[in-house]
């Protein structure tokens, strides 16, 4: 049996998602990036989720910056508390000492100060001052070796924090267990920070770049939804059920409802009743059977009127916890906090269904568009493991006309159901036309039908008989071809 | 910063040569140190400084202090440890210590019947002087 190493938490939730756990206790870790890329944030972020968990942490800095400074900027944070230092989280200057007696005079002190604070975590700041003192690149691997080993045999996890840009065959590269390497870049004008494991010794870890942020609750780590999820993290239901979409004709076409914990996408252009079906299957859910309205355009306040309109009573379902209504800001967050904050929303909530409106959204937050498709397969592939029932929508750019566009590529093959949706206009009159385009695990009528939307509900009817040219958006009755 | 206003203090005084008083400040933070030094010597105080409470004792034992201005917070020996050992291992019972700490740290541990002030880091330079002043009858 393969023995498990002994993990630290870090309390940042995607970060300890990259490390497969957290840090290895007794570890030493490099945390590298350049000033303002978060290094200090992330180490005192730890330090505090540590000492919550009953550990004891050292601080010490080789820098020549205030520690009350920090504790000013720190206070603005939500996890920091200032009550725990002095107590549990030591803050000591080792500049003083570096600059007078050296690197051997550090490392002594810190050795002391480890014993004396019974310190389960150390984090040094400023490895860019200690290099700066060391005579020979071999100096250095000794203080890092020494602290190292100093740390260890204390079982003291070690964190050393520098604004270098350290390479794989620098000496602190060699000599430590972890490198994580925080950053900014620019995607087009917009600057994003990433955090990446550039080094991870005996540990699993997942590679890449990931998109974080500096929130009021400090740093926030998004992991690349398609690297954490590359496998689904449950088996998923082993039997097939039906549940139904929230209108009868709709169910019948589909020969029964729609399989439990399948993706569906509904196509159709701006206005053709998307939105409608999706609040249609949304009022089908059940106290027991939890239902998700992840949107981006529709407030909550707009949704519950357009399902007044339809005969939907949806702040009743609210209130009974039936239904819940999420609304996502289009154009602030990242392509993996979305995806993240969905799968969080879905588990707190258990949702079994979902409609998600609509899926432009996710792509438009999409900073590579090339990653498109395997996000919407990871987070799709997870939603299903997860026994939830997803309905999909996507909105075609032309109202009319016979060109129909996929929203990504490859993205019928990650669906199980697709449903096109368009107008079509037939003897001088505008409809709604509904059509069922793919069906896994069941057959279904292929049958092009007219959608009604009214207070009654919506309803679906044989209206193109004999007609042809309905998708395109003119129709040819049957007399006239 | 407010001073934590102190109990009784009975005033140390050893007057040199000259009736110059020095001071010994003692941080682990340099910067501090320094500034807080420049503004003692700017007043005519001598300033002699230490990095940590093990090397304000040797000061101590070398040297001729009238006040003791200290951190908390510090590697090897702290501000209390530092207090204990100047009361208990120097014996200087009279010797007046005035504490300064960050990050609300002096409020809850600090007994300001043991220190002549307490004084949170970031503090007003002139109260320092004042109360520096104030202990000294300067």
């Amino acid at each position: 049996m393969v023995e498990q190493l002994k993990r630290l938490a870090t309390g940042i939730e995607g970060l300890d998602a990259l490390l497969k756990g957290g840090l290895v206790v007794g570890a030493s870790y490099i945390v590298q990036g350049h000033p303002g890329s978060g290094k200090t944030i992330l180490a005192n972020q730890l330090a505090c989720n540590h000492v919550r968990e009953g550990g004891r942490v050292l601080v010490a800095t080789l820098l020549s910056e205030s520690h009350e400074r920090l504790f000013q900027y720190l206070s603005t944070l939500s996890f920091f508390d200032a009550a725990l230092v002095g107590d549990t989280i030591q803050f000591v200057s080792a500049f003083d000492t570096l600059e007078q007696d050296g690197l051997d005079a550090v490392v002594r002190l810190l050795r002391q100060e480890i014993a004396r604070q019974q310190a389960t975590l150390l984090i040094v700041d400023g490895l860019l001052n200690a290099r700066s003192r060391a005579e020979t690149s071999l100096d250095t691997k000794k203080f890092v070796s020494e602290l190292q080993g100093h740390a260890a045999f204390a079982g003291c996890t070690l964190l050393l924090l520098t604004s270098a840009r350290l390479d794989e065959g620098s000496p602190e590269h060699t000599m430590v267990d972890g490198v994580i390497e925080l950053g900014e870049h620019l995607v087009g004008s917009t600057a994003v920070r990433h955090v990446q494991l550039r080094k991870t010794r005996g540990s699993g870890a997942l590679s890449g770049r990931h998109e974080c942020l500096i929130t009021e609750a400090g740093l926030q780590v998004y992991p690349r939804l398609e690297s954490l999820y590359s496998r689904p993290s449950q088996a998923g239901a082993q039997t097939l059920s039906w549940v139904a979409t929230g209108v009868a004709d709709l169910d019948a076409m589909l020969g029964g409802g729609l399989a439990e914990a399948s993706v569906t996408l509904l196509m159709g252009p701006s206005g053709v009743g998307k939105t409608a079906l999706g609040i249609a299957f949304l009022a089908a859910s059940t106290k027991a059977a939890p239902g998700l309205h992840f949107g981006f355009y529709e407030t909550p306040a707009r949704l519950r009127l357009k399902a007044c309109a339809l005969g939907f009573d949806l702040p009743a379902l609210e209130r009974e916890g039936s239904v819940q209504l999420s609304w996502q800001s289009t154009t602030e967050g990242l392509l993996d906090q979305l995806g993240a904050q969905l799968l969080a929303q879905v588990e707190a909530l258990g949702a079994r269904r979902v409609v998600v409106d609509s899926l432009g959204a996710f792509g438009r937050l999409a900073l590579e568009p090339a990653r498109l498709n395997a996000f919407f397969r990871a987070l799709t592939g997870e939603l299903r493991a997860r026994g939830v029932t997803v309905l999909l929508t996507w909105e075609m750019r032309d109202i009319f006309g016979s060109e129909i566009t996929a929203p990504a590529p490859d993205l019928s093959s990650i669906v199980d159901n697709l449903i096109l949706m368009r107008f079509a206009e037939l003897d001088a009159q505008l409809h709604r036309a509904l059509s069922v385009i793919k069906v896994r695990d069941s057959d279904h009528d292929p049958a092009l039908q007219a959608l009604s939307l009214g207070p009654n509900g919506i309803s679906l009817a044989r209206a193109f008989d004999g007609a042809s040219g309905v998708l395109s958006g003119s129709a040819t009755p049957p007399g006239d071809r | 910063m407010v001073p934590v206003a102190c109990s009784v203090v009975r005033r140390h005084r050893r007057e040199i040569g000259d009736g110059v008083n020095t001071i010994l400040v003692v941080d682990d933070e340099y910067l501090i140190a320094d500034i807080l030094g420049f503004a003692l010597e700017d007043e005519g105080y001598l300033v002699e400084k230490a990095s940590n409470g093990r090397k304000a004792l040797d000061a101590l034992k070398e040297k001729r202090v009238d006040l003791v201005i200290t951190d908390y917070m510090m590697p090897v020996l702290n501000g209390e440890e530092l207090l204990q050992a100047i009361r208990e291992e120097l014996e200087l019972a009279d010797l007046p210590v005035i504490l300064m700490s960050g990050a609300q740290a002096s409020q809850g541990r600090a007994c300001p019947g043991k220190f002549a002030a307490v004084f949170d880091k970031p503090f007003d330079m002139d109260r320092m002087i004042a109360t520096v002043r104030e202990l000294l009858g300067t």
